[in-house]
Order: structure tokens, then C-alpha cells, then sequence
């Protein structure tokens, strides 16, 4: 990283090579004279890093220019059948809810799936860069991509820009020669494997209920069921987590989506006891006072 | 001198001070309090005597007994009004500035280092409840009248209010039956400079039209005008 | 993040046509954890004078209870009940009592006085008494319920439209707020008697 800023300091606009230029091969011709088209400049000064952390509130520490959202709920887990992976789909800004139709789930390629938590920007981005990436290694290689290698190469990715601000808490999901797959990887360059993740704010209420109900042999539905519960169980509990319930599941041809599940209808489904109505359907009774 | 002889009695109503005939009457719309300005020199200034104190815009008050006294509960009572319109953006109802000024009267009986106070008071004044018109004494007890009187006179004073009054008399008739009754026992000739005549009314307050209760003392004039009517 | 968002709460009340309406969330959270979805944060004062306290959760409590005991002490001293006027005024009282050491409660007060006319007023923190005549907003919605109260509320709304406009307003002010939400109460008081009603909000 110091490496990276030194570099940089002596230009204020620093172009990047992109992994491509990390590689040896094909995509060098592909680079050109600015890599692969990105670059990012930098603000002029000694240490850009530093000047841009004014800005930048990565941790939702500060009030800064640069908010980073870091309120969501993701999960994945590996089962019987292939893998799941749910979101829920809120965005905010502060206390302000931003969106409640997020769409944390990054459709990287038909057989791998990234999920945002952390900078919503930064996850897409970078996920684009990945899938861009990955579609490179079908063509030089003739095969597809194998999950293991794709997470490690968003991990390298990011770990270039460690200290820059970065924030992105992402799983990455999919279904190789190995069979189905299931990695995390974070702005800090952590890479785990693992059957059961979770991130983001809402995450330790949905491992709570992944933790007392996962079992490795469910059927479909089952694991539908707990991804589900767990992802609700969070929004109820998690202030910065909420909307709908958008789950994935991943098998040997490829992911398939399922109808979005609005979290609103889901207390009261799983609550059939609370009997509460918004319209005045009778006149008022007056409890008199 | 036995130690223990400030008893209730020694200095008021009854007691061998100087004492003032007071009359007060309370009518459907509001109060009257009437009182003699008796002086015990004919050099005395009289104009300058003040016997009847405005306590806050709704309450009025009168005694009978030691002047000074007097104004060391006029003080107590205004903080009183104060501190209540600090807290409720309004004017203490009567009986509330009644009671607890009666509270401070009865501390005054149990205390040590400290005598009674040496006066009875009226209190007129007018709240959410209509005209009221309240009595407190040395003891700390306190009285609600529709009409009384105190001083000297007050016995004979108080059978005259008990033919007179009536319950639905105006302001006006309210002023006519104060002057009256302290005409009763009225040694000499009485003259604006020689009664002090006060009224609780109400005017329309500016906002919404509402009654506001309003104490004043009416001036001379206005005094010598009653008094025309009346001879 | 500041102590008053510490908790979440949105509370609002509104003025109709010789009635009042106030409602408020029932979410207890401490930060982003969402702890209690039952939580009371209106009161009723007297039987026509209720009081909302949109703040610090703590203060919430120690304040109501103070409160009762003040309006109970008035109530046995004065041999009558403490009007809506005369009780936002013992509140702010209270209120800058604290000045430098304040309760993070912002009050709103909605009541109906001895003519049966609305009253409603809000307060900052430290006793500042802000009078309107339409609607009073509070709590981490409050930017949210301003925007909806200015769009719905319209003057000589009667109870049934008022409740309606009120459940409306905060359901969809909370609804775009991360820290307050979780059911809603709502109390409409009439000459005739307050009516108390349990909404149905999302509970996420």
C-alpha cells in the first residue's frame, strides 16, 4: 500500500494497472497504454490517502462527504442440493432509509453470484471488474473459472487498495468442477472458506438462527425456509436492515433467483395471532373517558 | 414577661390595636372591598396610607391589624402570585394563594424565634370558579365568605351584610353595600380621602375576548361619586 | 450519533375539528438493535390531555413519572384538573429546570381544554414551547413527519378523517426511518372520550 501511494505521489493522476497487467499473456495486449481503462486520480499532495480519508466515512464513524452504508443483511450456506444465498434489500443514509428494493446479489456470471455488504459502489464495481476478470479466464483458458480462484482474484483486487477507504464485505457463490463453492472475502484481503457465512449489521441475528437450524442434508425447501427466517429474523432485529427477502440458489447448471418476499408480510405470516387493521372498516368506539 | 404569651389573640382581631373597619361584599361578576382609612392624628398625610394592596392582576387584599406586618405578607403573597405565573403562565387561583398563605401564617404560630403575625386579612379575588372572597387569620385558618366584614365594628357590620346581601347583586350594588355597611359604624364624616374602596372585575383580555380579571382601586373620584349617590 | 437518536421514536400529533389526534412508534432500540416493538411512549395526563416523549428512553420514564406526580399534586391542591395549556407550561417549567444538565425528550403535548377547543403544543429539550395550530412532529422521524403532515393534514378534520390522516402520516414517516417504526399506537381524543387504536406497520 505504501508502495502504491510513493508511486503515486509523484503524479496527481496515477493510472492503475488493472490485474490484467498483473498477468502475463493476452490481456497484456488488451491493456494499452492505460491498462484496462481504469484509473482513478488522485488528489495532489504527498499522501492522497490521507487527503481522500477526509472524505470518506468508511466506518460510519463520521459525517463526511463519502457515506458508506454499511446496514444490510447477507447470508450464504452450503447444503445437500448446492448453495443459498439470501439478502435482504434496504439501503440507508444516516437514519434515512435510501431504498427498500436493494439488489445486493451481483449476478457476476450465470454460475457465480457476489453479495454487497459495505460500500454498495465499491461491491458493484469491483464485482464488475471480477466478472470481467472471470470471462477473460473462459477465454484464455477454454473453461469456466473456478470459484476458488475467482474470490482470490477479487481479493488480490482489493487488497491493492488496502488503507484507500475501501469497504465491501462480499460472498462469493458458485458452482465449479468441484462442486458447489462459498467464499468470503473483505476490503481487508481476508479470503475464508467456509459452508455458512453471513455479513453486515444484521448478520449475528441471521447466524443465530442459521447456527440453531442448519443441517447440511435440507431439501430445497428447508434451506428456503431457514434462509428466509434468518434473513427476516434479522431485518426484525437490525434497524439498518429490511424490505424484501431476495434469495439465490445456486446448483450444477447455474443460479436460479426466487420471487422477491416482502419482510412487511412476513411478521405478520409468521404471527398469525396479531389481528390489526388500519382502516376504520366500523365507526370509532368511544372508550369513554 | 411569661415566655409563653404570644398567644393567637394578642394582637388581632380582637386585640387593643388600632383597628379598621372592613367591609367586603361578593357579587355575580366580581368583588368589592371597602375599607376605613382611620389614622390615629388628624397631621397624618392620609393620601399616602395604603390599606389595600393589589397581590397579582386577579387578587386584591385588605387587613386589619399591624401595618407592618402587613407588608411583610404583601411580600410573601406577591412572590407567591410570581412563583405560581412562573411555573403556569397564570394567575394562582384564590383559594390556592389563600391556602398558602394561611400555611405561612400557621408556621408563624409553631416556630421558634418568631411571633404570630399580627393581622387578619381579606383576600378578594377572581378565578376560574367566579368572585371569591376569602378571610385568613393569625392562626392560619381560613374562611370563605360571600360577604363579611372585620375591625372593630365587624359584629354589627356583619348583621348589616346579612340583610343586604343578595347573591345575584351587580358591581354596582356590590360598591353601594360595601360603603354602606362601613357606613354603619362610621365615626365622622366620610369623605373620598377617608375610605379606600377596591373592586375585582373582569375585562376582555386582548387575545380572544375572554374575561381577564382585573383588581383595582377605584380613585377619589370615583369615590365621591358613590359617595353623591348614596347621601 | 447523537443521545436522541439513541433510541428511535417518532411521535405526532394534529389538531382537527373539536378533537385532537396523537400517535406514536413503538420501537425501543439502543442504536441499531431493535430491543422492545411494545413500547409506550405516549401518556395520558388527564382524561382529555395526553403527552408524547420522543427521546432518550430513560428520560422517558423518569419524566412521566414526574410528571404524574406533579399533575396528581395539582390535581389534590387545586381540586381540579391541569388544563393542556397550564400543563405545557408546568412541563417547560420542568424542562429548563434542567437547563444545564437537560432530559433528551423533545414533549408534544395534545389535549382538549375546558371548552372543548384542540390544544396542542411541542417542546425542544430544554422547555422552549413551540405552538401551532395544524400538527407537532417529534423523535428521529421527524423531518419524515414533517414532510407527510404538510402534504395530508388539512383544517376541521373530524375524528374518523383524522385518524386516518394521522396513521398515514407516521406509518409512511416511519417507514423511510431506520430507527423508529415497529407498530404504532394511535389515541384520538374527543368530548366524548378517547379513542385508542393499534396500527399495523411494518416490523422491520
Amino acid at each position: 500500500m505504501n508502495r502504491f501511494v510513493e508511486q503515486l505521489a509523484a503524479n496527481d493522476v496515477a493510472e492503475l494497472g488493472m490485474p490484467g497487467s498483473l498477468l502475463a499473456g493476452p490481456t497484456a495486449a488488451m491493456a494499452g497504454p492505460t491498462g484496462h481503462g481504469l484509473s482513478f486520480e488522485l488528489a495532489a499532495g504527498n499522501n492522497p490517502a490521507e487527503f481522500a480519508q477526509h472524505f470518506i466515512d468508511a466506518k460510519s464513524e463520521k459525517d463526511s462527504l463519502i457515506k458508506i452504508a454499511h446496514g444490510t443483511t447477507t447470508l450464504a450456506f452450503k447444503f445437500r442440493e448446492g448453495v443459498m444465498v439470501a439478502t435482504d434489500s434496504r439501503a440507508t443514509s444516516g437514519n434515512v432509509i435510501a431504498s427498500q428494493t436493494v439488489k445486493k446479489v451481483i449476478e457476476i456470471n450465470p454460475y457465480l453470484l457476489g453479495t454487497m455488504a459495505g460500500g454498495a459502489a465499491d461491491c458493484s464495481f469491483w464485482e464488475r471488474v471480477l466478472g470481467m476478470e472471470c470471462r477473460l479466464h473462459e477465454l484464455r483458458n477454454k473453461k469456466r473459472i473456478s470459484v476458488a480462484a475467482a474470490s482470490k482474484l477479487l481479493a488480490n483486487l482489493v487488497y491493492r487498495y488496502k488503507g484507500m477507504g475501501l469497504s465491501m464485505g462480499t460472498m462469493v457463490a458458485g458452482w465449479d468442477e468441484k462442486g458447489p463453492g462459498l467464499y468470503y472475502v473483505d476490503s481487508d484481503g481476508q479470503r475464508l472458506a467456509n459452508d455458512i457465512f453471513s455479513v453486515g449489521s444484521g448478520s449475528t441475528f441471521a447466524y443465530g438462527v442459521l447456527d440453531s437450524h442448519y443441517r447440511y442434508d435440507m431439501d430445497i425447501e428447508e434451506a428456503r425456509d431457514v434462509a428466509r427466517r434468518a434473513i427476516y429474523h434479522a431485518t426484525h432485529r437490525d434497524a439498518y436492515s429490511g424490505g424484501v427477502v431476495r434469495m439465490y440458489l445456486v446448483q450444477r447448471d447455474g443460479w436460479v433467483p426466487y420471487p422477491l418476499e416482502d419482510v412487511g408480510d412476513l411478521y405478520y405470516q409468521y404471527h398469525p395471532e396479531v389481528q390489526l387493521t388500519n382502516r376504520t372498516e366500523s365507526p370509532l368506539t368511544v372508550v369513554p373517558a | 414577661m411569661d415566655r409563653y404569651s404570644f398567644s393567637l389573640t394578642t394582637f388581632a382581631p380582637n386585640g387593643k390595636l388600632l383597628q379598621i373597619e372592613h367591609a367586603l361584599a361578593a357579587a355575580a361578576n366580581g368583588v368589592v372591598i371597602a375599607t376605613e382609612k382611620k389614622t390615629g392624628s388628624s397631621l397624618i398625610e392620609v393620601s399616602s396610607l395604603q390599606h389595600m394592596v393589589k397581590v397579582c392582576d386577579s387578587i386584591g387584599m385588605v387587613y386589619s391589624g399591624m401595618g407592618p406586618d402587613f407588608r411583610v405578607l404583601v411580600n410573601s403573597a406577591r412572590k407567591m402570585a410570581q412563583k405560581y405565573r412562573r411555573i403556569y403562565m397564570e394567575d394562582p387561583p384564590v383559594r390556592i394563594l389563600v391556602k398558602e398563605l394561611a400555611s405561612l401564617m400557621q408556621e408563624y404560630t409553631q416556630s421558634g424565634g418568631v411571633r404570630p403575625f399580627g393581622v387578619s386579612l381579606l383576600l378578594a379575588g377572581f378565578d376560574d370558579r367566579g368572585a371569591n372572597l376569602y378571610q385568613v387569620d393569625p392562626s392560619g385558618s381560613y374562611f370563605p365568605w360571600k360577604a363579611t366584614s372585620i375591625g372593630k365594628n365587624m359584629v354589627n357590620a356583619k348583621t348589616f351584610l346579612e340583610k343586604r346581601f343578595n347573591g345575584e347583586m351587580e358591581l354596582e350594588d356590590a360598591v353601594h353595600t360595601a360603603i354602606l355597611t362601613l357606613k354603619e359604624g362610621f365615626e365622622g364624616q366620610m369623605t373620598e380621602q377617608s375610605i379606600d374602596v377596591g373592586i375585582i372585575g373582569t375585562l376582555p383580555n386582548a387575545q380572544d375576548g375572554g374575561p381577564t380579571p382585573v383588581f383595582q382601586c377605584l380613585s377619589p373620584a370615583d369615590i365621591r361619586d358613590y359617595l353623591s349617590n348614596i347621601a | 450519533m447523537s443521545i436522541m437518536q439513541y433510541n428511535g421514536s417518532a411521535i405526532v400529533a394534529m389538531a382537527g375539528k373539536g378533537c385532537v389526534a396523537i400517535a406514536a412508534d413503538k420501537r425501543l432500540g439502543q442504536r441499531a438493535l431493535t430491543v422492545d416493538t411494545e413500547f409506550q411512549k405516549v401518556f395520558p395526563i388527564t382524561d382529555r390531555t395526553y403527552i408524547g416523549l420522543p427521546g432518550l428512553a430513560t428520560d422517558v420514564k423518569t419524566l412521566y413519572d414526574r410528571f404524574r406526580m406533579r399533575v396528581n399534586l395539582y390535581k389534590h391542591n387545586e381540586e381540579r384538573t391541569i388544563e393542556p395549556k397550564t400543563f405545557s407550561h408546568l412541563v417547560s417549567h420542568m424542562l429548563y429546570e434542567r437547563r444545564f444538565g437537560p432530559y433528551f425528550v423533545e414533549p408534544v403535548v395534545a389535549g382538549l381544554d375546558k371548552n372543548d377547543e384542540p390544544y396542542i403544543c411541542g417542546m425542544d429539550l430544554i422547555g422552549c414551547i413551540n405552538f401551532a395550530k395544524d400538527f407537532i412532529v417529534g423523535g428521529t422521524a421527524s423531518d419524515n413527519l414533517y414532510g407527510m403532515c404538510e402534504s395530508l393534514w388539512e383544517p376541521e378534520l373530524g375524528p374518523e378523517d383524522l385518524f386516518e390522516t394521522i396513521s398515514q402520516a407516521l406509518l409512511n414517516a416511519v417507514d423511510r426511518d431506520a430507527l423508529s417504526g415497529w407498530g404504532a399506537v394511535v389515541h384520538i381524543i374527543t368530548p366524548e372520550g378517547v379513542i385508542t387504536r393499534d396500527l399495523k406497520g411494518r416490523m422491520d
